[in-house]
C-alpha cells in the first residue's frame, strides 16, 4: 500500500511543536545572571502554564501565584479540545514524540508498541493520588510533573554534562593542537562561550541520577511510543480527565475504512483510532497522524459531541 | 441534529465512550495519595530541636510546612545561581523533601548582590524581593570554630572571613588578643566574633576560609528569617 503524504496538518502540528521546544530551549538558555540586568523575563511560562502545579499549589497552600492563573487557559482549552496541548504544545511531548519517531522495525512490532494497554491508566491514579496528596499539604506534584521533570534533568544533569562535553573538546584542541586547528576552535569556542556555554562549570550533587532517570524515560519511547505521556504523565492524566468528552471527536467512515491499522501504527497517545466505538479521547493527543496516514481519508476529526452520529 | 442529545451526551456520554478506571482504583489511589501526604506530616523536621542545622533554605524561602506545600522541584533556582550553590537535596530535607532546593555552602556562598532565586520561582516558595529586601533576609548564621580557627587555635594573623563580610557594617568583628604561639613567642592576633544581629548566613566566609575540608567559620541555618522557632535562643526556654 502507498504511503499517502504528511497532511499540511501534520506539518503544522511539528513546526508547532518546534516553535514551543525552542522557547523551551530559549528560556532555558536565558535564565542566568547577569550583573548589569537582573530582571528575568518569562522563566516560569510553561510552569504557568501548568493546571496540575496550580491545583496542587492552591489545594497545599490555598494560595496561588497569580502567574499560575494563566493554567486556567490549558485547563478550559481541554474541555473543549481534549489533550491537544501535550500533542501541540508540551514541550516534553515533543522529544518524546521525535524519539518516538526514531523507533525502527517490523510493521507488526510497531502494531504492538503503538496499541492501547490497560496500563495507560497509570497516569489517572498518579494525578489522582497527587492531588489526593496535596490536601493535607505535600506537593507531590513536582517529582512527576513533566515540566518539573524535564526542567530538573535539563539544569541539574543534561546541560551541565554538554557544557562539559564541549569544554572537553575545545581543550583538546587547545592543548594537542592536531594541524595548527586551535586557529579554528578557539574563535568558536569565544564565540559559543558568549551563547552558550558557561563560563564556570556547573555542578550539582545527584546530577547523574537525574541525567539516568531523564535518559530511562527517553530510552522508554523505544518499547512504547511516547511512554511517558502514556503511562507516567499526571498532567496529561489531568487534562485527559478534563477532556474525557471534548468536543472535537474522532470519526472514522465505516464505509471507507479498510481495517489496515495504519493509524493504530502511527497513533501517538495509543488511543485506538480504528473506530469511533474505540477511540478514546482521554488518550488522544490530537496529533492528527491517523488523519495523515489513513490511505482511504476515512479518518476526520469533527465538532460534536460522544455518541453523537453526524 | 438535536441540540439537547448534543448537550446531554456532551456532559454524560453513551456507555462505550464513557472512561473506565474502575471506582475502587480511583478511591484506592485517592487513599494511597491521602496517606502520603499525612505521612509526610509525621517527619519532626519542623518540631523543637531536630531542626536539620545543615538545611539553608533559598533566601526567602517560605517556612518549611508552606515550602513543601509549593516548591515543585522544578530547578529553577538551582540553574540560575550564578554561584551554584543551590543544590538539589536527598536525604537532608527528609523523604518528602526530596529534589527540593538546598544552599551547599561548602561548596559555594549566597551573592550578597544577587536575588535571581526569588524572581524565578514559578510557584512562590521563594518569595518574590527586590535586592534590598533580600539583602535583609538571613538564611543561617555563621559560628566561628575556635579549634580551628588560625587566631584562635594557632595564634596565627587571619582576618579573611572578615575581609570577605559583604555587609558595610561587617558582621564580623575583630578582636586584638595577645596569643602564645607554638614557639612560645607572645603575638598580637585578631580574633574574629560574628555579630548575630548583622549576619545574614550567606556564607562568603565559610567559602573563603584558608581553613580546608571543615572551615573554621561555618552556617547552620539557626537564625533565618523563615522559622521564628529556629533561633539561637529558644525564647520558651530563655528570657534574660
Amino acid at each position: 500500500m502507498a504511503k499517502s503524504k504528511t497532511t499540511h496538518t501534520v506539518l503544522l502540528r511539528r513546526l508547532i511543536q518546534t516553535v514551543f521546544l525552542a522557547i523551551f530551549f530559549y528560556l532555558f538558555y536565558q535564565l542566568a545572571y547577569h550583573p548589569d540586568n537582573q530582571t528575568v523575563g518569562p522563566t516560569g511560562l510553561f510552569f504557568n502554564l501548568d493546571p496540575l502545579i496550580m491545583l496542587t499549589v492552591w489545594f497545599g497552600g490555598h494560595a496561588v501565584a497569580s502567574a499560575l492563573l494563566l493554567s486556567f487557559i490549558t485547563l478550559i482549552s481541554a474541555l473543549i479540545f481534549g489533550r491537544w496541548f501535550c500533542g501541540w504544545v508540551c514541550p516534553f511531548g515533543a522529544l518524546n514524540n521525535l524519539f518516538t519517531s526514531f523507533r525502527s522495525g517490523k510493521r507488526k512490532d510497531k502494531l504492538k508498541e503503538a496499541s492501547y494497554t490497560p496500563g495507560q491508566k497509570t497516569k489517572y491514579y498518579i494525578v489522582v493520588a497527587v492531588l489526593a496528596g496535596s490536601l493535607f499539604g505535600i506537593n507531590m506534584a513536582g517529582w512527576l510533573d513533566p515540566f518539573s521533570f524535564l526542567y530538573r534533568s535539563f539544569a541539574t544533569a543534561v546541560f551541565p554534562a554538554v557544557n562539559a562535553m564541549f569544554q572537553g573538546i575545545f581543550d583538546w584542541f587547545y592543548n594537542v593542537n592536531p594541524i595548527g586547528m586551535k586557529a579554528i576552535s578557539e574563535p568558536v569556542y569565544r564565540l559559543m562561550r558568549g551563547y552558550f556555554l558557561t563560563l564556570a562549570q556547573p555542578h550539582y550533587y545527584w546530577g547523574m541520577l537525574f541525567g539516568l532517570l531523564f535518559g530511562i524515560i527517553i530510552a522508554m519511547n523505544f518499547f512504547r511510543a511516547r511512554f511517558w505521556c502514556r503511562y507516567i504523565c499526571p498532567l496529561g492524566g489531568l487534562l485527559g480527565i478534563v477532556g474525557k468528552n471534548s468536543a472535537i471527536r474522532l470519526n472514522v467512515d465505516a464505509e471507507k475504512c479498510k481495517n489496515c491499522m495504519e493509524c493504530v501504527v502511527e497513533c501517538q497517545g495509543g488511543a485506538e483510532p480504528q473506530s469511533n466505538e474505540t477511540w478514546k479521547a482521554s488518550e488522544c493527543v490530537y496529533c492528527w497522524n491517523c488523519h495523515s496516514v489513513c490511505p482511504t481519508k476515512a479518518i476526520t476529526f469533527e465538532f460534536k459531541a460522544p455518541g453523537v452520529r453526524s | 441534529m438535536n441540540i439537547l442529545k448534543w448537550v446531554s451526551n456532551f456532559f454524560n456520554p453513551p456507555k462505550e465512550q464513557k472512561m473506565d478506571l474502575g471506582r475502587r482504583n480511583v478511591i484506592a489511589a485517592g487513599v494511597a495519595g491521602l496517606a502520603g501526604g499525612l505521612l509526610a506530616k509525621v517527619n519532626p523536621l519542623d518540631r523543637g530541636r531536630t531542626y536539620n542545622p545543615g538545611l539553608i533554605r533559598p533566601p526567602g524561602s517560605l517556612s518549611e510546612e508552606e515550602f513543601l506545600e509549593k516548591c515543585i522541584r522544578c530547578g529553577e533556582c538551582m540553574k540560575v545561581c550564578p554561584t551554584n550553590v543551590i543544590q538539589p537535596t536527598m536525604l537532608e530535607a527528609g523523604m518528602e523533601g526530596l529534589w527540593s532546593p538546598i544552599l551547599k555552602q561548602e561548596l559555594a556562598y549566597c551573592e550578597y548582590k544577587c536575588n535571581m532565586c526569588t524572581q524565578v520561582c514559578p510557584t512562590d516558595a521563594i518569595k518574590k524581593m527586590t535586592l534590598e529586601e533580600k539583602q535583609k533576609v538571613k538564611i543561617g548564621l555563621a559560628y566561628v570554630d575556635r579549634s580551628r580557627c588560625l587566631p584562635y587555635a594557632y595564634a596565627r594573623p587571619c582576618q579573611v572571613c572578615y575581609e570577605q563580610c559583604p555587609l558595610t557594617e561587617k558582621a564580623i568583628r575583630l578582636e586584638d588578643v595577645s596569643a602564645t604561639t607554638a614557639s612560645g613567642s607572645k603575638v598580637t592576633v585578631k580574633q574574629p566574633h560574628v555579630n548575630a544581629e548583622l549576619c545574614i548566613g550567606c556564607g562568603i566566609c565559610q567559602n573563603k576560609c584558608p581553613v580546608s575540608d571543615q572551615a573554621a567559620i561555618r552556617v547552620t541555618s539557626v537564625g533565618e528569617t523563615r522559622n521564628f522557632r529556629n533561633q539561637f535562643l529558644h525564647a520558651d526556654r530563655y528570657s534574660g
